[in-house]
Parts: structure tokens; sequence; C-alpha cells
């Protein structure tokens, strides 16, 4: 597990850093997906989320759950395109999971990819991530998790 | 267009409309700022007679939709998160389409306490206590006078907010679903307590121009720029407008939420205690068991007023379990005199309305 400014950053996990959300390869080559540490700490508690509609194809970097916090609202952007095969209905109620375990129970959607090779060019994972991740949170004047 | 760090930022009044085409305006010059086709903006408007509801709240829950179609007011769903107002003619909105780098934080918690504090400082010019108050309201004297929510979509944010110029308590009551059953002279008090008005602050509404100058000049001198009067929408933000208002001017978009009332009961409770009785009123939300508003009222007394509307702003949307430590974290932070009245007995009122709805107060 790697972690900046003590925002973890699960070493198996792929990033978009600008949209703040990552994505996980599954066995069966779905695509979960879900909000980074980093961007719940930026938010504060998650108190409502409205994923999109199961069977909905999303492109990627276009919404695919819009969630609030202290009167703000904002989307969670698809990591990669293609059709949401499940929502986490768990959240509905208790969105603030997303906040106390953002890489587990906290996950958001499973999108059925599209194009996989095509999408993850534009994801990080390891590395690369972390350094993103450095410059991003020193642009945005970040303080910490 | 590109948008250069010393260029003016754009000024732009889109005068009465329908709530519909208001938040179309929102989501169209979001998207517009978004992908780099428009200015940083301040926005005035004002609306049709409307019920406004937060983009994730139930329309059930929140409003009295017979009231509001018997009275032609119309219901529309923000893009912008918060709880359910009622917007007429008599409110001005202000709002800002700003890039996050203007702040130099993507906190949002930061940026929507600079704008309100700036905010502040605008309506103070008119002769008024202003004062900014977390989360998302401005108020004079513990009465709210403006209430706030934002948006942001990559590295743009809309934040916005209205403002009370002169305003119809008992129509809002109406309107909107109060932690109170019935409309009484009661619930009629007890709203004025909790909202204000600059007309019944200054014995007058202030001029439009004076009132939107303010904000002008203190945005510019809070942020550091000159702003240019600009009416006109770029075309592309037109052409985002109208695709959105086909969107939104729908009873889909409006509907997308609506739980049944019975999962938003209202429950009220008396507690008589040493420092005299306390009433309460709640509104709870059941499925997230968490606290959609609270009011406090009866026979006690409190010095200064204020505590309690700040009580009852610090309580909105806590959770249930959370009661009792932000109850008695709110009276450890200030200096209250309440005679015989304890912070414990606001708790032990709470837990006695929440037992009517089978829900266990238990401190975490």
């Amino acid at each position: 597990m790697s972690s900046v400014s003590g925002c973890e950053l699960p070493d198996d996990l792929f990033y978009n850093v600008e949209s703040n959300v990552w994505a996980r390869m599954e066995e069966d080559g779905r695509v979960r997906v879900g909000m980074t540490t980093y961007a719940c700490s930026l938010a504060g508690e998650i108190v409502a989320l409205t994923p999109k509609k199961v069977g909905k194809f999303v492109k990627q970097d276009k919404s695919c759950a819009t969630v609030e916090s202290g009167k703000w609202v904002g989307p969670v952007k698809a990591p990669v395109a293609g059709d949401i095969v499940e929502i986490n209905t768990s959240l509905l109620d208790t969105p603030d999971i997303i906040n106390r375990a953002p890489y587990g129970g906290g996950w958001i959607a499973i999108i059925l990819p599209e194009d996989w090779s095509r999408d993850s060019v534009y994801l990080v994972s390891g590395e690369a991530a972390v350094r993103q991740f450095e410059i991003k949170m020193e642009e945005d004047g970040f303080g910490g998790c | 267009m590109t948008r250069g760090a010393d260029d003016p930022w754009r000024v732009i009044d889109t005068g009465l409309r329908s709530a519909a085409e208001n938040i179309a305006l929102n989501r169209a010059l979001l998207e517009a700022h978004q992908a780099g086709e428009a200015p940083h903006t301040l926005r005035f408007l004002r609306f049709q007679p409307a019920a406004l509801l937060g983009f994730h709240q139930h329309v059930k829950q929140e409003l009295r939709l017979d009231y509001c179609r018997q009275h032609d007011i119309s219901i529309q769903r923000r893009i912008t998160g918060g709880g359910a107002i009622f917007f007429d003619p008599a409110q001005l909105g202000w709002e800002l389409y700003l890039h996050k780098n203007v702040f130099k934080t993507s906190d949002l918690s930061v940026i929507a306490a600079r704008v309100c504090n700036a905010a502040a400082i605008a309506l103070q010019r008119l002769g008024i206590d202003a004062q900014f108050r977390p989360r998302n309201d401005i108020e004079v004297d513990g009465r709210k006078i403006s209430g706030t929510g934002g948006a942001f979509d990559g590295d743009s944010i809309l934040y916005q907010g209205t403002l009370l110029l002169n305003f119809d308590v008992e129509r809002m009551l109406r309107v909107l679903r109060i932690p109170m059953e019935k409309l009484t002279d009661k619930a009629i008090d007890s709203a004025r307590d909790r909202v204000v008005n600059l007309s019944e602050l200054l014995g007058m509404i202030p001029d439009l121009e004076e009132i939107k100058q303010n904000f002008v000049e203190v945005f510019a001198s809070e942020f550091g720029v000159g702003f240019k009067p600009d009416n006109e929408l770029t075309e592309t933000e037109h052409s985002r407008y109208q695709h959105a208002l086909a969107e939104i001017d729908t009873e889909e978009w409006v509907f997308q939420h609506d739980r049944a009332l019975t999962e938003s009961p209202t429950l009220e409770a008396v507690y008589r205690s040493k420092g005299g009785i306390l009433r309460v009123n709640l509104k709870l939300d059941l499925r997230r068991q968490r606290i959609a508003q609270v009011w406090f009222h009866g026979d006690f007394f409190v010095h200064p007023r204020r505590t309690i509307p700040d009580l009852e702003a610090a309580l909105k949307d806590i959770p249930v379990k959370e009661v009792e430590s932000c109850i008695s974290d709110f009276f450890r932070q200030r200096q209250v005199d309440m005679l015989l009245l304890r912070a414990a007995d606001f708790t032990a009122a709470v837990r006695e309305a929440l037992r009517s709805c089978d829900t266990e107060l238990t401190s975490v």
C-alpha cells in the first residue's frame, strides 16, 4: 500500500488522478470503480449518492454517479467507458461508507468495460500514480488526509 | 476561448425567470465554464414563485405539493446540494462560476467559507450585522438571511446563495414541510425567529442595483479582480442552455427522487426540566437515521437568544447516534446563560421525540 500525504493508494488499483477515482480489474473482466481517499478527504462526509442506472452506458470521464457532501454536489467520473452492470446499493442509505472504506465496501459501481486496453492507457498505477498525486495535492494546496 | 489570469470576470444579470430556466442556466454556465468556453462569472438571478429542492431531496418529503399546484408555485430540482427553499421575486439570487485554482485549494468547505464570508461583508455594507454561520448559512443575530450551496464539475465550481429582500413567511410554511404538522400561530412565530429579511432589518428594501454593486465590489476586492458587465450568454452557453432546459423542464427531472413521506416522519415531544418546558419538533430521515431538521421552543430562558437557531443549525443532518455528542460539544464551546436548563435537557427532549418513532438515541 502506497500513500501520499497520509492518503492511501492501494498498489493494485488504476487511477485517474484528475478525476480522483480508482478502477480495479476483476478476474471476470469487469471493472470496479470508486473514489480515492484523497477525493473523500476533499469532499468531507458524503451524505447522498445517486448512481446511474444499471444497464446505462457511460463514456470515459463522464459521470457514473453523483455525490453530495456539505451541500456540494458533483460527479464521480467513470475511469473507463462501458455499461454499468452493478451498483453498490448499500450506499443509498449509508453513503458515508465511502468515507470509511473507499477501496472496500465504499465501491460505487461495476462497469463492463467497452475497451479496457484503450481506456486504461489514460490511467496510472504504482509509482506513476504516487508521483501524479503528489503533484496534484501540491497544486490543490492540500494539507493531508 | 482561453481564460487569462488577468482577464476581468463577467457579471451577468439574467433577470426574472422561471425556475426551470434558472436551473438550466446553472447547468449550462457550469458546463461551459468547465469546457473553458466561458469566463469566471458572477450571476444575479430572480425567480417566479418556485419551490426548489436540493439535488438529492425527495419531493413528497420536502414540499406540500397540493398547495404548490393550487397557487401556481412551480417545483424544481437544483443541481446544487442542500435543503428545499421557497423562492419568489422578493429574493435575489447570486452565484459564482469559478475555477478551483482561484481559491488555491480544492477543499470544498474552505471554498464555501470564503465565498460566504465575502457575501456577508457585502451585506454588512447595507448596515446589517451579517455573518457566515458554518456550514452554509449567512445569518443576522442567529436568523438566516441567506442560504447557500454548490456544485462542481472537474475543476469548475458553481457556488450560489439566496438573499431575502422581503419575505412571506406564512407562504413559505405552506410550501415547505417544516417540522410542525399544523400551521399554527406558534409555527409562524417559530419560523419568524429563524429567518429574517432586509426589509424587516432596515425598514425598507434597498435599491436592487445598490445591493448587486456591493456584491460586485466585495468579490472584486476579495479575489483581486475587475468585473465587466455582459448580459449576453455566449453562443455555446446558449446552446448548452437549450439542451439543459429540455432535460430539466420535465417531471422526470423533478421527481427523480421521490420517496414516501412516511420515511421522513415529523416527531414532537414536550420535555419538562428544572429549567423550564422544552418543546422539540423534528423531521427524521428514517432510512439514513439522521436528523433532517429540528426546532426547539417552549418556556425557558436562554441567553444569547441565537443559541437556539445556532444549535438547530449544528444538528442539521447529524446522524441520530451523534446527537448527544453534538449537543454537548456545542454547549462546551460557547458561553450560554440558561439558568437551570442544561445541555443534557436538549438531548433528553430529542430522545423523547425519537422514542415515538422507535428510534434509539445512543451516545458515541
